[in-house]
């Protein structure tokens, strides 16, 4: 009995550790948003950062959750969000092109 | 109920709200809809934390359909409020 | 020490809603104020889960953030657009 929960702790500490790494990269996304110069360079801080974060939080919540049930919702919900994003960030960065908005140089 | 989770989700709600002021000065519209397109990252986090904070199960749901239709709006606002093409047709002009 | 930190939570919640709410009624630009009201229904879902009403929340985050989005912006696209026979008088009036 004392070791399976004593696995479980180190399951749910490690879980911990990946969450908290996980959120500097969603305040990056956020400072670059408002700190960087162009559309660019902005989707680029976003649609990056943010995916990253997300899927830490994602991978340190399935280690914490202990069901595979959950574990897959939570890797659906990954999924989706990186379809989404990736497909967004293009077609914005696409129609930005053809709009003749040009990229900052420095 | 743990507090710690509760915690990593005020630590993400600044992101949102500071996140406001590119929606507030954002020179062109793509800005604007791309902050639109952070609040849906940053509430699908915010979402799957506020589940284990609270301990409810059921906004996992909440989160899939925000990841579900986060990319409807970008795609409609590509789609039909900002075209291509750089000549201004008639109708409401968006930088 | 968790009532605490929801506390805090609901607190800077409630003043970013009421903070977007001041721009999106008093902003001229109508595209601002629509990325401003697609962003306070995604945080009226949060509000509503922390009202634990996770129904209402799933509904919010169907309507709020994936299907009244992309119709603003589809009815944007139409604004001040010139019906057919107008344009047609104008063209005529030109000539």
């Amino acid at each position: 009995m004392v070791p399976v929960k004593k696995n479980m702790d180190i399951l749910y500490h490690s879980g911990t550790l990946l969450i908290l790494l996980g959120l500097p990269f969603f305040l990056s996304g956020t400072v670059g948003l408002i700190r960087f110069p162009d559309i660019y360079t902005r989707l680029h801080a976003l649609t990056k950062a943010d995916n990253v974060g997300l899927g830490f939080v994602v991978s340190g919540l399935a280690l914490q959750s202990g069901s595979w049930a959950v574990t897959a919702k939570l890797l659906l919900i990954w999924l989706l969000v990186l379809i989404a994003s990736s497909a967004s960030c293009h077609l914005i960065a696409r129609s930005a092109m053809q709009k003749n908005i040009q990229p900052w140089t420095r | 109920m743990s507090w710690m989770h509760t915690t990593f989700a005020l630590i993400l709600l600044p992101a949102i709200v500071v996140g406001l002021f590119r929606i507030l000065r954002g020179p062109t519209a793509a800005d604007r809809m791309v902050t639109a397109q952070l609040f849906g990252t940053c509430g699908v986090a915010i979402l799957l934390l506020l589940s284990t904070g609270m301990g409810n199960p059921v906004l996992l749901d909440i989160a899939l359909v925000f990841a579900l239709l986060a990319a409807l709006t970008t795609m409609t606002f590509i789609r039909r409020t900002w075209h291509g093409s750089g000549k201004k047709k008639h109708g409401y002009s968006i930088s | 020490m968790s009532y605490f930190i929801f506390t805090i939570f609901d607190i800077v919640l409630v003043l970013s809603m009421v903070w977007i709410a001041w721009h999106l009624l008093g902003t001229e630009d109508i595209f601002k104020a629509v990325v401003l009201f697609i962003s306070f229904g995604l945080l009226m879902a949060l509000a509503w889960v922390r009202m634990r009403a996770p129904d209402v929340a799933l509904a919010e985050a169907a309507l709020g953030a994936g299907l009244t989005g992309p119709l603003f912006l589809s009815a944007l696209r139409r604004m001040n657009r010139p019906r057919k026979g107008d344009r047609r008088l104008d063209s005529d009036e030109k000539r």
